[in-house]
């Protein structure tokens, strides 16, 4: 359950999210080209959709930020920190050691920031 | 430093072991309750939704909620208020055209919860798995969802539901002042801390036979039944480490609830606190 590098990522993310951003690069670990994410033993069909009306209710539980959901990776992203929390059998999975590490291009992402 | 049933370990060492606990026991963790309680648990939990009294566009939260027993509980509670608000509604309306009648069974096909939701949120996935796979086979599934969540830190945001429920779950939370406090920070103003779990027996005679009980009868019935000994040695280990009555109900204060208060159940086996974020 716990990722051994996802402990001393997960140490970082709290220390941003409670003491404002330093813009530091985004660590070690997963970069974003691997679209798999955490791939653990997800359903090889297609993904099951969040329920709809938890994106009310839902945010990080890191920075208590909103998230924005991916439907593409079947993903809830919190931009500011650059992580995405995954979605498995339709159940959100918002345990801070589980999230993947966003790499972020500037340019292309950043526009899409709402 | 902190403990897992009677033993000793760090923080890390409890969060793994009792996930651990979880893991192996979920497929039958609804069977072990009927088990060792003599299905005394139903009643405890119905006990607890009908305290909440919850009134149909309640939007309850119920951590540690697992296989899903106090969600179940609540939507059946709801549809049944609904129910009978829906009939009092058309008692009094008894000039009604056709047109007007069938639309008013419309609505209530589409408002059988009258907007009320339950989110279950657990730290076990597989935990969250059997309780999903329940809600399928009892036909639970308007009003219903399933987050994977650490009750320390909740993906929620502030100020968002009306009741937080816990049953037999905050005995397994490391930081226990933490989730208190982030109960707190979920809940409306104005929403309800309630939380279910088994406590201390004060009468001495029913404390001799209830820890006989506890230590000669339950590990063997984990054992036989779950094939698991261990589990259930922590299960009757971490009753006896969890806070009494008073000491618990003090806890709760200091995350700033109001008003709370504890009911004994079955003298003490079990315990119902209860607290108002004003």
């Amino acid at each position: 359950m716990l990722r051994g590098s996802g402990r001393g990522v997960t140490a970082v993310l709290r220390r941003w999210a409670s003491g404002g951003g330093q813009g530091q690069g985004q660590g070690q670990g997963q970069g974003s080209g691997s679209g798999s994410g955490s791939g653990s033993g997800s359903s090889s069909a297609r993904p099951q959709p969040l329920e709809p009306s938890l994106l009310r209710f839902l945010v990080c539980p890191l920075s208590k930020r909103p998230l924005r959901y991916e439907e593409a990776t079947n993903e809830l992203i919190n931009e500011e920190l650059g992580i995405a929390y995954p979605i498995i059998d339709g159940i959100p999975n918002m345990i801070p050691e589980a999230a993947r590490m966003t790499r972020k291009n500037p340019p292309a992402e950043g526009s899409k920031q709402p | 430093e902190t403990h897992f049933g009677f033993q000793t370990v760090t923080e890390a060492e409890r969060r793994e072991k009792i996930y651990k606990v979880f893991e192996s026991v979920a497929k039958k963790y609804d069977v072990m309750n009927d088990s060792m309680t003599l299905g005394i648990h139903r009643v405890w939990k119905d006990i607890l939704v009908h305290k909440m009294n919850p009134s149909p566009g309640t939007l309850l939260l119920d951590v540690a909620g697992g296989t899903g027993d106090i969600a179940f509980r609540f939507i059946n509670y709801v549809r049944s208020v609904r129910e009978r608000q829906l009939q009092q509604k058309l008692k009094h309306h008894q000039n009604l055209s056709w047109q007007e009648i069938s639309e008013s069974y419309q609505e209530d096909k589409s408002k059988s919860l009258g907007d009320s939701q339950v989110v279950v949120c657990d730290i076990n996935k597989e935990m969250l798995k059997v309780g999903k796979q329940k809600a399928q086979h009892l036909g639970y599934s308007e009003g219903l969802s399933w987050v994977l969540g650490n009750a320390e830190e909740l993906p929620f945001d502030d100020d968002k539901f009306d009741v937080y429920t816990i049953a037999f779950g905050i005995r397994n939370v490391t930081r226990i002042d933490l989730a208190l406090q982030e109960a707190y920070r979920v809940l409306k103003p104005g929403g309800r801390f309630l939380c279910l779990e088994f406590s201390h027996v004060s009468n001495p005679l029913l404390s001799r036979l209830y820890d006989l009980y506890s230590f000669q009868v339950i590990p063997v019935l984990g054992e036989v039944i779950a094939g698991d000994w261990k589990s259930y040695q922590y299960l009757v280990e971490s009753i006896r480490r969890f806070p009494p009555q008073e000491e618990f109900k003090a806890m709760i204060e200091d995350a700033g609830f109001f008003k709370v208060d504890y009911q004994n159940l079955n003298l003490g086996i079990v315990a119902i606190h209860s607290g108002f974020k004003l």
